[in-house]
């Protein structure tokens, strides 16, 4: 959803920010290093990191900013155990839509990967065609729904 | 529930917490104090203290880091209120929820803890704990938990389900009909389905994902305003930094 987001607003993002590359902060998400800061200090239960990385957020980016990225990363607690637990596999249409940043951020090395089976050669091959396609239809729909606003 | 009580007054909280959230942590205190479909509003509370206390378990943190989970013997932290088996399968979903298996699941099965029942208790596991966790994350004290309504659960089951690709059953993506006509639209994905057994835990989960995360209509607007202080690209750090230290493939 982050490459997602990044290529449809245009802006220039460094998907190894996930895995916690603080090198990769430089690029168009503002704050980025202190809500990587935040997101993983929290989701490590580090509470000593996580009273400092409140702080840093809270100087850098203000209340409203700490409060609605607290309900994000509170949101994402609960989705891996709903999968997990429930043992879903990835969608279909993800499958080919994510197969390049799966590989590009090493997925497949979580325990939960084992409910989807690996893309296949054919797959990974529809992704290059898939991804420009979502992309350019969710374009689409963006400019009907500004329009449709305004 | 004791309507005496005020739930979820954040007038101390350093930070100003935005109306939605309050509505939606107060609705569903409510909810989770109620019967449900197949606990009772007892029970519920019950599974809600379990989420509390598996954080604080000697024995889930050994067996997180045990070779097998299956294999280590020992006794959780807990109430007296509800089974084992149920206890054993909150403090799992809370602490060691990657290596929950099919065949655990249908061991319950075997043993009378329905399907039915697991989905509704993962249902308010990961209500409680998100709700929970958004106080942790800013550093505000946990909620007390409610005091139950009496009521007996509604067994309520949807007419069609298909069992073919999860651990459980589930409503099959075409299937969102009649009283189910809600949970989706047209099209759909497997973690809107996950729950959907028991379609009120459902509605329940996305409520709170509204106001924690994004609206459904606001996940299909990558770029435009969302009605958050974030954007769009801020929101997927965020969760995708999360879900990689919890390493969520989905």
């Amino acid at each position: 959803m982050l490459s997602l987001s990044a290529e449809l607003s245009e802006a220039t993002v460094n998907l190894q920010m996930i895995n916690g590359d603080e090198r990769a902060t430089d690029g168009d998400v503002a704050h980025a290093k202190v809500l990587m800061h935040f997101a993983e200090s929290f989701a490590r239960r580090d509470e000593t990191a996580l009273t400092q990385a409140r702080t840093a957020l809270l100087n850098e980016a203000g209340p409203d900013v700490l409060v609605d990225t607290a309900g994000v990363a509170a949101n994402f607690q609960r989705m891996v155990r709903i999968a997990d637990s429930i043992g879903i596999p990835l969608d279909d249409r993800n499958v080919a839509l994510s197969a390049g940043v799966r590989e590009e951020l090493d997925l497949q090395r979580f325990a939960s990967a084992k409910n989807t089976p690996q893309a296949s050669l054919k797959v990974r091959l529809m992704s290059l065609i898939a991804r420009p396609m979502a992309k350019r239809m969710i374009k689409k729909m963006e400019a009907q729904r500004s329009k449709s606003e305004s | 529930m004791d309507s005496s009580t005020t739930y979820f007054d954040y007038s101390d909280s350093p930070y100003p917490i935005r109306a939605g959230l309050v509505d939606v942590h107060k609705d569903y205190w409510q909810t989770l104090a109620k019967a449900g479909s197949w606990f009772t509003g007892a029970e519920r509370i019950a599974i809600a203290a379990e989420v509390r206390n598996a954080l604080q378990c000697t024995f889930c943190a050994q067996r997180k880091t045990a070779l097998s989970p299956y294999a280590l013997q020992g006794e959780h932290l807990k109430g007296d209120v509800l089974s084992d088996d149920v206890v054993d399968a909150v403090h799992r979903i809370v602490t060691d929820q990657s290596r929950i298996t099919k065949n655990y699941v249908q061991s319950n099965v075997q043993k009378g803890f329905s399907e039915e029942q697991y989905v509704e208790l993962v249902g308010v596991v990961v209500n409680v704990l998100s709700i929970d966790e958004f106080h942790r994350a800013l550093g505000l004290p946990q909620e007390s938990l409610p005091q139950p309504v009496a009521g007996d659960p509604d067994h309520y089951r949807p007419a069609h389900t298909e069992h073919d690709t999860a651990y459980v059953a589930m409503i099959p993506p075409e299937g969102a009909v009649g009283p189910e006509s809600d949970l989706w639209p047209e099209r759909t994905a497997n973690v809107l389905r996950a729950l959907s057994l028991v379609p009120d835990a459902v509605r329940s989960w996305m409520k709170i994902a509204n106001e924690h995360y994004l609206s459904m209509e606001a996940m299909g607007n990558f770029t435009g305003p969302n009605g958050r202080s974030i954007n769009r690209m801020q929101i997927e750090l965020v969760a995708g930094r999360v879900s990689s230290i919890n390493e969520c493939f989905y």
